[in-house]
This record gives C-alpha cells, sequence and structure tokens, in this order.
C-alpha cells in the first residue's frame, strides 16, 4: 500500500499495516527531517525492519540529496541475510507499482569467510584462518613477487577484481551473500572485496555492528563512508557492551609469551632484510619522518571517518624518533614487553588508572607517553615493510601495540586490572592485566559525530533515557511503542513462590536451597504437561545452571520431566550447542516437543529466535543480574554513578531487566504468534524491577499475575492456552490491530495511533 | 498320531498339569502336554495363541510356568523333576521366549486387525453375529475374503504402518524396587529393551556379542543396570565395564554428530557472529586453557550430565525417525525457505493464502464429535432455522386475509370431512406408514438378514466362474451355508411376520419375501 506519512509517499510492500508500524514511521520521519538522532523502541516482531526500510527508502528517493545512504547495522549474520531478503521484497514491490527498474544498489557485507569463493580458501571452517590465508595471497608486496615469480600463488579472483572489477560498477540491485557470492563466480571477481569497494557508492549498506564501531575494523572498512548516512542500530539493546568489548584488551602471561616469540621473529627478519635490502628501511624511515600527513589530510577534507585508536593530534606529528628506526622500535617493544612481564608478576589485585599506569613506566623503564602512542601506528608500518605474510600470527604483538596506543591515549574512561589468579582457584597462577573500557561512548562517540541521523533501535530499550546517557549523545526522539493487540497474544506471569508457598528467588542466599531448586523443577515439570510443543527455559549463569540440572537429575524431575518432553541444554561449546538447538526444533518441528535449557547473557539468549511452536512458553529462571563480584564490572559500576550519575543498583537491575525481556521476546513474533513469559523470581513483582521491562510487557501485567504459586501459574496458563489455540483470523485483528489503508486515514484511528508512541 | 511328524524342539519330562504327571513338548509351531503314560495330548496350544508366559519368583517352592492366552484362559505346568525343576523350566523358558515373537507379531497383528474392524464397524459386527457366532459358517470363512480387501484399502490410506515412537522417559520408567535383601529389582518388559536397543544400538551389538555366549540375558542386564553406562553422572573409569565401549561409542556418536555440523544455518552458533573479537580484545574473562585440570569433580560429572542428556534426547528422536525418508533439498534451497519464513508476516499479507496441510481424516464426524452410536440424524444448522423462522415472520408479517375470496362454509365442511381419518382422502393412509407400523426391532431385524444375506450372496458369487476344483467345493459349500441361512433365519423370521402381520397389509409381503425369492433363483441357477 501507497501511505502519506507527513507529505512523504511511502511505499509499504503489504496491504495491511499494523497500527504501531505507522507510529514508528512517523517517528522516524521526523527524526530523519532534524537530522538528528533516534532511540525507538518497538516490540519485537511488530515488522520494526520492513518499517524502518520502506520509510528510509522512501526518503531517499524523495530528497536524493539529503540522506545519501542507509548504513543498516545488525548483530549476526542471520539477522543481515532476513534485512536484505525484507529489503528485496520493498523493492520488488516498488519496482511493480512504479514501473520502474530500480536503480538502487543495496548490499551485504561480511567478513572474508561468509564472502570467498577461493576453492582452497573457502573451505577453511575459522574466519581467522580464511583472514590469514585470504591476506597471505592477496596482500600488496606477495602480489609484487609474484610479478617476479610468477609461481608465488595469489588469489585469481582478487588478481581479477583488481584489475577491472573497480572501473566497472556493479550493476543495481540487491545483493544478499549468496548472491554476491553468484555474481563473483560469474565475473571471477573477489566478492569480499568487492563488496567492501561497493559499500563506498551503495545507497544501502547492511552489515554488522563491528564494522562501525570496532575501530580496528571500522577504520580499513567504513572510514569512506559519506556523511550524510542514515546509519541503524538494529537490536540496539547491546549496543554499550559492543562498543566495550571492542575498546578493551586483556592479557596473559600466554600473550606475552607469544609476543617475545614475535619480537624475536622482527628481529631476525629486521637483521636479514637489512643484509639484502637496506634500501626498503631507509624508504620506511622517510616517510615516519613525513609523518601520518596523509592521513590527516584526509580527515581534514572531512571523508574520514576518525579513528579513536588514532586521535587527531597524533596526525600532525611525525612518529617520535626514538621508534624511528626498525631496531629502536624493535628495542623499545622488547622493554615494554619486559615492563609487563615484571608487572604481571604480582600476588594481589592492582587496580590502577591509565595516568597511573604511565607514571609508573615512566619511572621504572624510561617509556614516554609520546612513542607509546604511536605504537600500533609504527608497528603496522613495520609488518609493511617487513613483508610479514601471515599476520594472524603477528596478532599477538599487534595486541600489545594497540594496547600501548590506547593507555597512552585515553587518561579517562579506562581502568587497568591486574588479577594475580581467577578468584574461583586461588590456587593457580594465571595473571591477567585486564585494560577495560568503562565508556561505551568512546567508540560511538565518532559515529555519532560523523553521521547525519542515528538510529538506535530494539525490542527492548527501556528505560529509554539510559542509552542517551551511557552513549552521551542527545537523541532528538525517544520513543517507546506498544503491541495493538486484538487479543492477548502474550502472557507475562511472575511466579513468586511454589505450591508449599516457599519464596522462588534466584538471590544468592537462597538459590542454593533445596527448597528453591525442586520448586523451579516443579515449575517446569508443570509446564511441560500443559504446554505444546517447544519451551524454551533460561537460568542466570551457566554454573547455576550445572548445578541445577544435578540436582534436578538426583531428585528424579528430569525423568518425570522427560515423560512430557525431550529434553536439550546448552553447553558451552558453540558446536555443541548448535546440535542440540538443531534437534530440539527437530523435535518440535515433528510434534514430539521439547525443552531447551539456555542461558541468559548466552549466545542462546541472543541470537536465536523461538518463533511460533519453536517456544510456546519462556520460563525465566531468576534475575539474571550480571557476576557483581567481578572487579571490572565493579569499576564500571564506579565509572558509571561518578561520570553519568547512574546509581550501580540502578544500572545492574537495567542490564538485568534488559536480558530478561530479551530472553522473553524470543518468543513472540507478530500477531499471529503467542506465547507464555514466565518471569519465575519473586523479586520481578517489585515496582522497581517490573518498571524497568519494556512497555509492551508491563501492560500486559496485571496485578493478578504478580505473585502466583505455581498452581495459579499452571491454571492461568492452561486458560491461555486454550484462548489462544482457537482460530485466528484476519477478520478478527482487522481494524484494531491490523488497518487497511482506508482503515489508516480515518481519523479516529489517526488518534488512537498518536497514542501508541509514548515520548520518554 | 499327526503331530509325530512335527519337529519336536524339546521334550521336558515330569511336568504336572492339573496334578497330574506328564511330559511337555515344545513343538515348531506348538507347545502340547500329554499325560503319563497316554499317547495323546490333552493340552496343545499354537504358539500363536499364547500371548505372554509368566514364571514363579525365584525361591519359592512350586517352580511354575504359567502361559495366559489370548483368550484369557491360562494353563500351568508345575515342574516336579526335584533336581533339575528350576533347570528344566528355564530351558523351557528361554525357548519359549525365543519363539513365541516370532508368532506373536503375526497372530497379534491379525487379531488386533480383526478386532480393530469389528469395533470400528457395527454393521460388519452384528453381520459377523448373525453369521459366524450362530454358526452358518466358520470364521474362517468369513475373514477368508474380508481381510484381505480390507488391509488393501488400509495400506492404501497410509502406506506404512506408523512406527511407536519412543518415551523419552523409558529409562525413567525401570524403577528399581528393593527387593528386601539390599538388593534391587529392575523390571525389564519387551518394550523396554526395545526401546533400549533401539535407542543405544551400541547396547544392542553388546548383546548380540556377548549373550548368550558369555552371560545369560539376566546377567546381561544386571551389568547394564550397575555400568556407569546406566547412571549418567558417573564419568566411566573401569575398563573391565563392558559398557565402557558403549559409553565411547557414544563420545563418538556425540562428536561426529558435533562435527558434522547443523544444516540450518539459522542455529548454527558458530557462524552466526559475524566478526568475533579477536582473542586477547573484549571485557568477557578470558577462557582458561586448562580446562578439566582445575575443575573440580563435581562441575565434571556436571558436564557430563548435561552431555548425556542432549545424547539421549538426539538418539530418542533420531530412533523415532530412523525409518523417515530422507528429504533431498539441497543445503541452499533449505536455507532460502528459511529466510523467507523468517520474514514473512502472514497476517500482513493481502491474501493470507497459508499453505495448511488439512487433517486426512478417514471419519471426521468422530473427529469432531468422539465416538457416538451410529444414528442417523438430521441436523439442522442454527442458520438455517434462524433463516427459516425470519423467512415465516417476513410472511406472517405480509399475511392479509383475502377475505373476499372465501369458500363456501359447506364445501369447506365437506373437505374436513374427507380430510379426517376414514374420510375419502384419509383412505390410502396404511400403505404409506409402512415404517411406522412395523415395530423398530422388527426392522432391523430385517436389515440384518438382508445385510447377511448379501453378505452370503457376495461369497457364493466370488466363486464364479469356476475354474478350479477348489471354488467347485466351495460354492457347493456355499450353496449349503444358503440353505442353511433360509432354514434358520429366514424361515423363522417369515412365518414370524406372516403370523403377525398377514392380516393388516399383505402388500408388504413380497418385500418381505424378497431376499428367498433370490434364492430361489440361485438355486435354480445351481442346479
Amino acid at each position: 500500500m501507497k501511505l502519506n506519512i507527513e507529505g512523504l509517499l511511502v511505499y509499504f510492500p503489504y496491504d495491511y499495516i499494523y497500527p504501531e508500524q505507522y507510529s514508528y514511521m512517523l517517528e522516524l520521519k521526523r527524526t530523519l527531517d532534524a537530522k538528528g538522532h533516534g532511540v525507538l523502541e518497538m516490540p519485537s516482531g511488530t515488522g520494526k525492519t520492513i518499517s524502518l526500510l520502506s520509510l528510509i527508502v522512501a526518503y531517499q528517493k524523495a530528497y536524493p540529496l539529503e540522506v545519501t545512504k542507509l548504513v543498516y547495522c545488525s548483530r549476526t549474520v542471520p539477522e543481515i541475510e532476513k534485512v536484505v531478503e525484507e529489503l528485496r521484497k520493498l523493492m520488488d514491490y516498488y519496482a511493480k507499482q512504479t514501473g520502474a527498474k530500480n536503480d538502487f544498489l543495496a548490499l551485504a557485507l561480511s567478513s572474508r569467510k561468509n564472502l570467498c569463493i577461493h576453492p582452497e580458501v573457502s573451505s577453511l571452517r575459522f574466519g581467522k584462518e580464511v583472514d590469514g590465508k585470504c591476506h597471505s595471497l592477496t596482500a600488496s608486496y606477495i602480489r609484487a613477487q609474484h610479478h617476479s615469480n610468477p609461481s608465488q600463488p595469489v588469489c585469481q579472483f582478487y588478481e581479477q577484481f583488481d584489475a577491472v572489477g573497480r572501473q566497472v560498477p556493479i550493476p543495481p540491485g540487491i545483493y544478499n551473500l549468496d548472491d554476491l557470492k553468484d555474481f563473483g563466480r560469474r565475473k571471477g571477481w573477489c566478492p569480499y572485496f568487492l563488496a567492501r569497494y561497493a559499500i563506498l557508492h551503495a545507497n544501502i549498506v547492511v552489515y554488522s555492528y563491528h564494522y562501525l564501531l570496532d575501530p580496528k575494523i571500522a577504520d580499513l572498512v567504513s572510514k569512506e563512508l559519506t556523511k550524510k548516512s542514515v546509519v541503524v542500530f538494529d537490536e540496539a539493546h547491546n549496543i554499550d557492551n559492543v562498543c566495550i568489548d571492542s575498546m578493551s584488551v586483556n592479557i596473559t602471561r600466554r600473550t606475552l609469551d607469544r609476543c617475545q616469540t614475535n619480537v624475536e621473529t622482527l628481529q631476525n627478519t629486521i637483521s636479514r632484510i637489512k643484509e639484502t635490502d637496506a634500501a626498503k628501511l631507509r624508504e620506511e624511515y622517510r616517510r615516519l619522518v613525513e609523518g601520518l600527513k596523509e592521513a590527516n589530510v584526509a580527515r581534514e577534507t572531512d571523508m574520514y571517518l576518525s579513528n579513536p585508536v588514532l586521535p587527531d593530534e597524533i596526525l600532525q606529528e611525525a612518529v617520535p624518533g626514538s621508534i624511528r628506526t626498525a631496531e629502536h622500535f624493535v628495542g623499545f617493544i622488547k622493554r615494554f614487553l619486559e615492563y609487563l612481564k615484571a608487572r604481571l608478576r604480582i600476588h594481589h589485585v592492582v587496580q590502577e588508572s591509565a595516568p597511573q599506569f604511565l607514571k609508573d613506566i615512566y619511572e621504572k623503564v624510561c617509556i614516554d607517553r609520546k612513542p607509546l602512542r604511536f605504537c600500533a601506528e609504527r608497528l603496522r608500518s613495520l609488518l609493511r615493510t617487513l613483508e610479514i605474510a601471515d599476520i594472524a600470527d603477528f596478532s599477538a604483538i599487534t595486541l600489545i601495540s594497540h594496547f600501548a596506543t590506547l593507555v597512552s591515549t585515553y587518561s579517562k574512561g579506562f581502568t587497568i586490572i591486574i588479577e594475580p589468579f581467577e578468584d574461583r582457584t586461588p590456587t593457580i597462577a594465571n595473571p591477567v592485566l585486564h585494560f577495560s573500557c568503562m565508556d561505551p561512548s568512546i567508540a560511538i562517540k565518532p559515529v555519532f559525530g560523523r553521521f547525519q541521523s542515528v538510529i538506535i533501535t530494539s525490542g527492548t530499550l527501556s528505560p529509554l533515557d539510559i542509552y542517551p546517557r551511557i552513549l552521551d549523545f542527545h537523541p532528538v526522539t525517544t520513543a517507546s511503542f506498544t503491541m495493538t493487540l486484538a487479543r492477548t497474544c502474550l502472557c507475562p506471569l511472575i511466579v513468586g513462590r511454589g505450591n508449599d508457598q516457599v519464596a522462588m528467588t534466584s538471590k544468592f542466599e537462597t538459590r542454593e536451597d533445596f527448597a528453591v531448586i525442586r520448586n523451579y523443577g516443579n515449575l517446569l515439570l508443570e509446564m511441560s504437561a500443559i504446554v505444546p510443543d517447544g519451551i524454551v527455559a533460561f537460568f542466570t549463569s551457566y554454573i547455576y545452571m550445572e548445578n541445577i540440572v544435578a540436582s534436578w537429575y538426583e531428585q528424579g524431575i528430569l525423568e518425570n520431566i522427560q515423560r512430557n518432553k525431550l529434553i536439550f541444554i546448552e553447553t558451552q561449546d558453540a558446536a555443541e550447542t548448535s546440535m542440540a538447538l538443531e534437534k530440539y526444533q527437530e523435535a518440535c518441528e515433528n510434534g514430539r516437543g521439547a525443552i531447551l535449557l539456555s542461558v541468559a547473557r548466552g549466545k542462546v539468549s541472543e541470537g536465536i529466535d523461538f518463533v511460533h511452536h519453536f517456544g510456546r512458553a519462556v520460563i525465566m529462571f531468576g534475575v539474571p543480574y550480571v557476576y557483581t563480584q567481578s572487579r571490572i564490572l565493579k569499576a564500571r559500576l564506579e565509572y558509571l554513578r561518578d561520570q553519568f550519575q547512574i546509581r550501580e543498583n540502578d544500572f545492574l537491575t537495567f542490564d538485568a531487566m534488559r536480558h530478561a525481556a530479551q530472553c522473553v521476546g524470543r518468543a513472540i513474533r507478530g500477531k499471529t504468534d503467542y506465547g507464555l513469559m514466565i518471569f519465575a523470581d519473586k523479586r520481578y513483582a517489585r515496582a522497581d524491577k517490573r518498571g524497568k521491562l519494556p512497555r509492551w510487557i508491563q501492560e500486559h501485567l496485571t496485578d493478578g499475575s504478580l505473585n502466583l504459586t505455581i498452581d495459579e501459574t499452571v491454571q492461568l496458563a492452561k486458560h491461555f492456552l486454550r484462548q489462544m489455540a482457537q482460530p485466528f483470523r484476519q477478520e478478527d485483528q482487522l481494524g484494531l490491530s491490523l488497518l487497511t489503508l482506508e482503515q489508516l486515514q480515518s481519523e479516529d484511528m489517526l488518534q488512537k495511533i498518536a497514542q501508541i508512541a509514548q515520548q520518554a | 498320531m499327526a503331530s509325530l511328524s512335527e519337529e519336536v524342539l524339546l521334550v521336558v519330562k515330569r511336568v504336572r498339569q492339573r496334578k497330574q504327571d506328564g511330559t511337555l513338548y515344545l513343538m515348531a509351531e506348538r507347545l502340547a502336554w500329554g499325560p503319563e503314560g497316554k499317547d495323546r495330548f490333552t493340552v496343545s496350544h499354537l504358539y500363536a495363541d499364547i500371548r505372554c508366559q509368566k514364571i514363579s519368583p525365584d525361591g519359592k517352592a512350586k517352580i511354575q510356568l504359567q502361559l495366559v492366552l489370548h483368550t484369557g484362559e491360562s494353563t500351568t505346568f508345575h515342574f516336579a523333576n526335584e533336581s533339575t525343576a528350576l533347570k528344566d523350566r528355564d530351558v523351557a523358558k528361554e525357548l519359549l521366549q525365543q519363539l513365541l515373537p516370532k508368532f506373536k507379531k503375526k497372530a497379534n497383528k491379525e487379531l488386533e486387525e480383526k478386532n480393530r474392524m469389528l469395533q470400528e464397524d457395527p454393521v460388519l459386527f452384528q453381520l459377523y453375529k448373525d453369521l459366524v457366532v450362530s454358526q452358518v459358517i466358520s470364521a474362517e470363512e468369513f475373514w477368508a475374503n474380508r481381510l484381505s480387501l480390507n488391509s488393501v484399502e488400509h495400506s492404501l490410506s497410509n502406506n506404512n504402518k506408523q512406527e511407536v515412537g519412543i518415551s523419552a522417559a523409558f529409562l525413567a520408567d525401570i524403577r528399581p524396587q528393593t527387593d528386601g535383601c539390599n538388593g534391587l529389582r529392575y523390571n525389564l518388559t519387551t518394550d523396554i529393551i526395545e526401546s533400549i536397543f533401539r535407542t543405544y544400538p551400541t547396547v544392542k551389538q553388546k548383546y548380540a556379542e556377548n549373550v548368550p555366549h558369555n552371560m545369560t540375558e539376566k546377567e546381561f542386564w544386571t551389568r547394564f543396570f550397575q555400568s556407569h553406562y546406566f547412571h549418567r553422572d558417573r564419568i566411566n573409569t573401569g575398563l573391565q565395564d563392558i559398557f565402557s565401549e558403549c559409553a565411547k561409542e557414544d563420545e563418538k556418536g556425540l562428536k561426529s554428530m558435533v562435527t558434522q555440523g547443523v544444516k540450518n544455518p539459522m542455529v548454527d552458533l558458530l557462524s552466526l557472529e559475524d566478526k568475533t573479537l579477536d582473542e586477547g580484545y573484549g571485557t568477557a574473562t578470558v577462557p582458561t586453557t586448562s580446562n578439566s585440570s582445575n575443575k573440580s569433580l563435581r562441575e565434571n560429572s556436571n558436564s557430563a550430565i548435561i552431555k548425556r542428556f542432549n545424547h539421549h534426547s538426539a538418539m530418542v528422536l533420531a530412533a523415532g525417525l530412523r525409518k523417515r525418508h530422507q528429504i533431498l533439498t539441497s543445503l541452499f534451497v533449505a536455507f532460502q525457505v528459511k529466510l523467507q519464513e523468517a520474514i514473512e508476516y502472514d497476517d500482513l499479507q493481502g491474501d493470507s493464502g497459508r499453505k495448511t496441510i488439512s487433517l486426512n481424516l478417514k471419519k471426521s464426524d468422530r473427529y469432531s464429535h468422539g465416538p457416538i452410536p451410529l444414528q442417523s440424524q438430521h441436523y439442522s444448522t442454527s442458520q438455517d432455522i434462524i433463516n427459516s423462522i425470519s423467512i415465516i415472520q417476513h410472511e406472517m408479517r405480509s399475511y392479509k386475509p383475502r377475505l373476499t375470496q372465501v369458500m363456501s362454509s359447506s364445501a369447506a365442511s365437506s373437505a374436513i370431512t374427507a380430510l379426517s381419518p376414514g374420510g375419502v382422502l384419509m383412505q390410502g393412509g396404511g400403505q404409506q406408514t409402512i415404517n411406522q407400523l412395523v415395530p423398530t426391532d422388527v426392522q432391523s431385524e430385517l436389515k440384518h438378514l438382508y445385510t447377511a444375506a448379501g453378505e452370503l450372496l457376495r461369497h457364493f458369487w466370488s466363486c464364479f466362474p469356476i475354474s478350479t476344483p477348489f471354488l467347485e467345493e466351495k460354492v457347493v459349500k456355499m450353496k449349503s451355508n444358503l440353505e442353511k441361512f433360509q432354514v434358520m433365519k429366514l424361515r423363522p423370521f417369515q412365518e414370524k411376520i406372516q403370523r403377525q402381520y398377514l392380516s393388516t397389509n399383505v402388500s408388504s409381503v413380497p418385500f418381505f419375501a424378497f431376499p428367498v425369492i433370490f434364492f430361489f433363483s440361485v438355486d435354480n441357477f445351481i442346479s
């Protein structure tokens, strides 16, 4: 249908529309008009992606000079592919309606592992191997060697692409990962480099967060993206952690050992090159005197997305003299390495700030702040000069150099914690130096600074005000949308007690109580008897799940559950879990029914949807608080308190509730789906917890479903399931939660729609 | 004695039955017992007729073996030879154990099939009562062509017999009971054993390897329950345990399953993440390289349990699916379909042409109403009723008596007399209401007779053309059957009817006599 969103003609590829989708597009349009950032929370499974795409594409078509590019970031590869497919649907609709040929170029970008078509390289299983092998075939000096010595293997696809691929633009169209590979095969071009090149002039780019947030990758891939882009972070409820992860470094003794060997290799290579090809080193030296001017020029003309690892000041200076020659630099790294080794030889925990660390390093081994800041750049240059084939081997020394640059660049927002052993095993020495980022805004700042509009959206962003605070930006719109429902297809229940009235909670003091574990078991057992098909249960941590499963086994609860359904359990091994997941789905598919025991914050809870019969009930055992004894977390909480005035408890609860909401939200997709959401902890009933759940879940939490016993839960659930099992037709929804174009245009419907969005 | 030509598999002497000493013979197809000194069997059971055997518990004074038949009767043998009684009994039991399942399946299937057919089809049941129970034809004759006919139809509706799945909790169903003297008793049924074998093929293999040459069956299962294998939380260390190999095999199987990877990329956690952080980056704690060494024993056993549960569920699932056809769609296509499914919103779509699989119901009324006795009822839907009411209302509203065009009163009264009982127009009433006139039991009896006669005639006509001597014999037999039927069933019925109803209405007699007339034509045909 064709919609009129405040004067903008939007093609929407369906005959019907959910009211909240319309409302969502309104808010989105306002954000784009204001050229500002937005935070939008919309229930999962209400067609967020297609609304986003429809509106932004329409906007691009209407104002081609205002918005030139859409950068859509999602989290997982299947998500990315889904987005591209939805886009394809939209574009097909455009073509059908307007009759014009599609002139949009949209493509997905993923790592080499998902795009490589080289027969040998693509057969490798791990991403890192693929990257390394690819690099060894496509590095510039390898190709140079190939010129003089044709027996040196190179990648034909890359050569082809390099020869002609850049001149001939890729024809407009929608390219998913497989389409890119097909296209690459047809042309004989490398799809990966083709995609990386094509994103510069594509209208829509879909890729993963890391390409924008991780400075190490963003610098390579995304730095030339135009300023007039709209950036969308979908499923962004975890964005702060992604930012933090990309800026944090851990150094173990093993890292240092490997770094040591790296240094030795470097030394040997240098002395060898010196004998054979001293000119090369001299050339490098000259370049370094010139400084990083070129990069600086580029940034001034506003062409590049700035790299936070490489702050502006560095670019204006030449590399300091003390590390300019290759030997000196290696000597410098060696000294730094020795210092780190010494720091790891401790018997108690040390926590210090970056300035403290710099002061100490200056006193102990006379290393200045300035050369440290250039470490990463200098190492990269050296590796290029020395023609190191396999970069993967040098990951340890690269890590150290990044650490050096980061620690000397940022005096705020980071902390250094050195732990001599793991808390659980105090007898085994395993020293780790955590260089931990506490401020997610550091990594995302360049994104907000550079791009015209950044949209942060997800099904669970409540409370909405917290994201602008921790990411340090000022949104022009923040809105939360409810789900209009013709029938209440979600049923959140808070179970607080067992039938024996013992409180059910994963509180640390009582979580190992026999009664609590038994009650949890009984709850699962009862649910397994009444819920059809699939049940997913989430625990607060892996260790807790292991313990509970073991005691359920001893008490025979699992055996009784097996009478009703098959049991699959997430393990710490991803491959094993994948298999369990697949079998779980198979069992749901063939009608046997199954239970999946899983962990909040785990891989399953983050990336897998349990739609329709794959998840008719989700049970959240306990409140998924993060492990609060970790020093890194404590440091972060302290930082949040001091910098952003967010109380520790507020943040912890917020974090726990967003994960809980994320877990239970996995079960609902669309209004024809339905599912039970069972929160099995009495603490959920408290206002401070409940209030942090997304609005669309909160709305359906009545006072009558707050502190239930297992029996009451079973009664309510039975009632709910029986109701939901009745046929649900389109007519039932029409006019309430599903609108035709005429209905949408009526006056009172528009009034109703205005109430769907709640501004924070 | 004809049975002597049979192969005798086992002879056990000094077996008592009904307090009488005798000898027990186990032959190829049946089991027989004859009292001492006589050369005939007083007890003889086909193996196919035996439902199960039961033995007296160990330690009881009397060592007995009981056979329960499908009919519900049972025969008990008492092994009386003091020295070897136990051994005798066990030998007999073992042999029976091997023999019974062979016959059991066939017999059971047939019996069940017949039973099912009779229960499902009341008409057939009545026919069976009329013909077989009243001994017009024998049961075999009755079933002879019916069963094959039916099985064809049956196999058409579902090509292969549905396989029975395995309960996931079958291991839990083997509840150990204390036997009172420091031991545990496990009760195993053939179903459970079957489940174990199907779920864990390695155990089956072990069984095949070891039983009966290395150990007895009992010993095998004792070891099974003692083994670490059965108790999944223990980590198997013992090498002497024959099941340690099974555990290893399972481990291998699990590993190969894991390395095979998953077919559906949507659930492949390994390739979910596009770009993982390099080692050393991130806030997550670094995974320790020393895995098992610093883990406590408890943690190890916990993860062993988890692994075993995953494996168990996977095996149970696989056992249920083993017979299924492999779906041979290419990976790529499957993935495309999955993707399309994942982005589809069927309620937003205009024509929600959802592909649904309609239930293939043989008797849809049974599905919606549950089993009810067959009654012909005419339902009018509420819609019909409402419609007709509204129509009537409508008519009534527009009804206007046209007072100018009424009949004269004399014409009206004569019409009324004509229409009252006994009037001119009410003469032929008796003929129309024949089904009200005849009581229902007579009607149903007639119906039964009719179907029975039809059945017999079907048998009879199926013999033509008479091409073999066997058929010829059958025709003759069927003719006599028909005659028998006529004498035993039809004549009495006819007489009864004549006695009761001749006076009322003669016109119905030809109708009653219809089968009889038909028979005569048959008689003429044969002669």
